[in-house]
């Protein structure tokens, strides 16, 4: 059949299965996994705070991945490299701050390691023997941006927002002040030692420290700091002093300022300001000497129990001290003469002028003439010696006196010379001893008996003369004059046992070996000891802190 | 022609899947169920490899945060310390114990990547029609399915670390994110594995054309022109 045929050879259709090109579900997972990763890292990113360095001197503990920097307690970063600087002598911290903290990170932010620290004055840190050093944090002013930081030293002392004024000392030496000693005004504790380094110059320390408010508005331009560490004993010629300013003072050390009252009215301190450091009170609230004069003096006499320091009083009032004492070959006669030299603080006296002599005063202050006028009437005219003398029975100590003898030689003063000598004379009883023996000697030699005798005589004669007056006296006469020979001998037994009673009282206190002075010598041994073991403690366990809970390491040969 | 090369889809049966018994199926297109056990007949899994192409990106896209995140979070006295994987391995050859690093090394690092790399070549090679290496093809794919349920070692580790190391406020480990998507890495490069089929491996390895299937007697047959070797 050629139909069938040609519909035979008719090309056949084909039957194509369209391939199932439909994206399957499957591919959701790596759709799902790509979202979930890039979602993390987008957040990741966008948490990301700056990352800053930060320079120290040593890495103290930091540790990469395992520090932290906090602020008030809180991270608000972690250290990711620790490295040496290029020229290797310093600690390159890098830090990657949190994103929230990054707006703290400006110019004038501090930071600081924080390790524990133990001083006598406190514990602070102790979070940090647990969980490692950490980096503090001290929050800036600025508001511009920064990225690289020269960390501190040592921390702050001032915690963050704390209200107060930062002071600088000069101070000959430390002394036993540390960081964080007390600063004490009228025995409360306004503030504390901050830190302290070499001036420049080598030549001495400057100490800084934070007087807290409401104590900073106590602190102007003319304010005196002076040393409360440990306790202060002085013996002078004024006796012995004791004083302490507290227990942490004595153990840490600390200071205490003052505004003397003549310098009230100075406005406040500028931060140039450098305040000196003074070794007491007496010396720091002493006012300054507008105009001072030095003299020498010599003397024949031993100069046992004159110090430095000593005071030179004019009738009994200070008016200068004693800058040195030495010895002296005497151009003349070559003899070997005490040599004492005393600074006079004219001021001082004149300011003791009644009111009225105020001007007389001011033009003997102001004048150098018109004193050296006055002080040549004094020596010449009045007889103004200088003369030794024992200030204290007890220690012994000696001051100079000026009084006045009108009836020495005369003498003059040199004002040529630098340091013009004003005549002295021998002390009357250069020592206590000499003293007292002299006094009991004159009371030994009084004629007791005669002066008995002489009043009975005179008794006598006054009752021949009463009797003829009146009869009655005679009867008193009788019954009273034994009686009074009595009282007399009673009298003198007194004053012999009184005598007897002072010799012993002499060898109690005076000779070297007299018990008193051996116990006070042994006290303050024992002060001096304890002082030493104190310091030795204190030295070891600012070297070894970690004592305190490991006990000390056993030395190693 | 030789025999022993013969894929059972060019002999137009089908094993099965389960009970591995040879069987002729209803049609290539529909095969049925298998007589013995009754699982459903496949000659080839559907869509084996898109749904592994799919698995094997996933599984590689979390590799990227498994072994960048930490997986464990050290917390000891005060101070916290992220463990990444690879920190874990630097930290152990730094403290001296080379072998255990090489064991997380191993086991954490080089095992999941050498799984999807082994997948990706294996689904490169049959895409690409690659004739040669069947038989090491197919004892790499083994290996890679047989490695899987080993992988979660780290992840084991992580979580009895966890579960153990809790001694507050001393010492606490807690995980970390970075552990959540090694597991996940582990899963996906497991599926993947299954969802790979190996038989096309040897669907391109033999040179034979796949021819149609003579329909046994007595059963309907539906031909198709082209078959779905
Ligand atoms: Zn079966």
């Amino acid at each position: 059949m050629p139909e069938s045929t040609l519909h035979a050879e008719l090309p056949r259709a084909t039957l194509v299965t369209k391939k199932h090109r439909r994206i399957s579900v499957i591919w959701l997972i790596p759709i799902l996994a790509a979202v979930v990763a890039l979602g993390i890292a987008v957040q990741r990113i966008l948490s990301e705070g700056p990352t800053i360095t930060i320079i120290l001197k040593a890495a103290q503990g930091i540790e990469a991945g395992k520090t932290f920097i906090k602020y008030k307690d809180v991270n608000i970063g972690q250290v990711t490299a620790v490295q040496l600087s290029d020229d290797y002598s310093k600690v390159k911290v890098t830090a990657k701050i949190t994103k929230s903290a990054a707006g703290l990170i400006v110019e004038d932010a501090q930071f600081w390691v924080v390790a524990p620290r133990i001083t006598l004055s406190g514990v602070s840190g102790l979070g940090t023997l647990l969980s490692g050093n950490y980096i503090g944090f001290g929050v800036g002013k600025s508001s511009r941006a920064q990225r690289e930081f020269a960390g501190l030293d040592v921390p702050p002392a001032v915690a963050d927002g704390q209200h107060g004024i930062q002071l600088t000392l000069k101070a000959a030496k430390l002394g036993s002040l540390g960081i964080g000693a007390p600063v004490y005004y009228r025995s409360l504790e306004a503030g504390e030692v901050t830190g302290y380094n070499l001036a420049a110059d080598g030549q001495s320390i400057e100490v800084n420290l934070f007087v807290r408010a409401p104590y900073d508005k106590f602190v102007n331009a003319e304010t005196r700091f002076w040393n409360v560490s440990g306790m202060n004993v002085s013996l002078g010629a004024d006796g012995v002093q004791l004083h302490t300013e507290s227990l942490v003072a004595i153990i840490a050390g600390g200071l205490a300022f003052d505004t003397p009252s003549f310098a009230d009215g100075a406005g406040p301190p500028t931060g140039s300001t450098v305040f000196s450091l003074f070794d007491d009170q007496a010396s720091a609230m002493k006012k300054p000497e507008a105009n001072s004069q030095h003299f020498v003096l010599y003397f024949h006499e031993s100069l046992r129990g004159l110090s430095v320091g000593a005071p030179v009083t004019l009738l009994g009032l200070p008016g200068g001290e004693v800058t040195d004492v030495g010895l002296d070959i005497d151009p003349k006669t070559q003899a070997l003469r005490g040599r004492v030299e005393i600074v006079a603080y004219p001021d001082r006296l004149i300011g003791r002028l009644g009111e009225q002599q105020l001007a007389i005063g001011q033009t003997l202050a102001e004048s150098n003439q018109e004193r050296h006028a006055f002080f040549d009437h004094l020596v010449e005219q009045m007889g103004m010696r200088a003369q030794l003398q024992s200030g204290s029975l007890i220690t012994g100590q000696l001051f100079v006196a000026l009084d006045f003898f009108p009836d020495v030689k005369k003498a003059q003063i040199d004002w040529n010379l630098t340091k013009p000598e004003i005549p002295s004379i021998p002390s009357p009883l250069p020592n206590l001893e000499a003293k007292l023996g002299s006094i009991l000697t004159k009371l030994d030699s009084v004629q007791y008996e005669a002066i008995g005798a002489d009043l009975r005589k005179l008794l006598n004669s006054s009752d021949q003369v009463m009797q003829d007056i009146d009869q009655a006296l005679i009867h008193f006469d009788k019954s009273i004059t034994p009686e009074m020979k009595i009282a007399i001998e009673a009298f003198r037994k007194a004053t012999l046992s009184a005598n007897k009673m002072m010799q012993s009282t002499d060898a109690a206190l005076l000779s070297p070996d007299a018990p008193v002075q051996q116990e006070l010598r042994d006290a303050m041994q024992e002060i001096t000891r304890t002082a030493r073991a104190l310091r030795v403690l204190t030295d070891y366990l600012e070297r070894h802190p970690e004592s305190l809970l490991r006990g000390k390491p056993e030395e190693k040969n | 022609m030789k025999t022993s090369e013969i894929t059972a889809a060019q002999a137009g049966l089908i094993g099965c899947n389960t009970c591995s018994l040879l069987t002729h199926p209803v049609s290539m297109e529909h095969p049925g169920h298998c007589p013995r056990c009754g699982a459903k007949l496949e000659s080839r899994r559907p869509n084996s490899i898109q749904y592994t192409w799919a698995l094997v990106i996933a599984a590689t896209i979390c590799y990227i945060p498994a072994n960048l995140l930490p997986v464990m979070n050290t917390t000891a006295l005060g101070s916290s310390e992220a463990d990444t994987i690879m920190g874990g391995v630097i930290y152990l050859y730094t403290s001296g114990s080379w072998p255990l690093a090489l064991i997380v090394l191993i086991a954490s690092v080089m095992v999941p990547l050498g799984k999807l790399i082994a997948l990706a070549y294996l689904l490169i090679t049959v895409q690409r029609g690659v004739k040669g290496g069947v038989r090491e093809r197919t004892r790499l794919y083994r290996m890679v399915e047989f490695i899987g349920r080993w992988s979660m070692l780290d992840v084991f580790v992580d979580t009895f670390t966890v579960a153990m190391v809790q001694l507050k406020p001393l010492m606490s480990v807690e995980p970390g994110l970075g552990v959540v998507f090694f597991a996940a890495v582990v899963v996906l490069t497991m599926l993947a594995a299954v969802t790979f089929d190996p038989r096309l491996i040897w669907d391109s390895g033999t040179e034979i054309e796949v021819r149609p299937v003579a329909a046994p007697k007595g059963h309907p047959s539906v031909l198709n022109e082209k078959s779905h070797a």
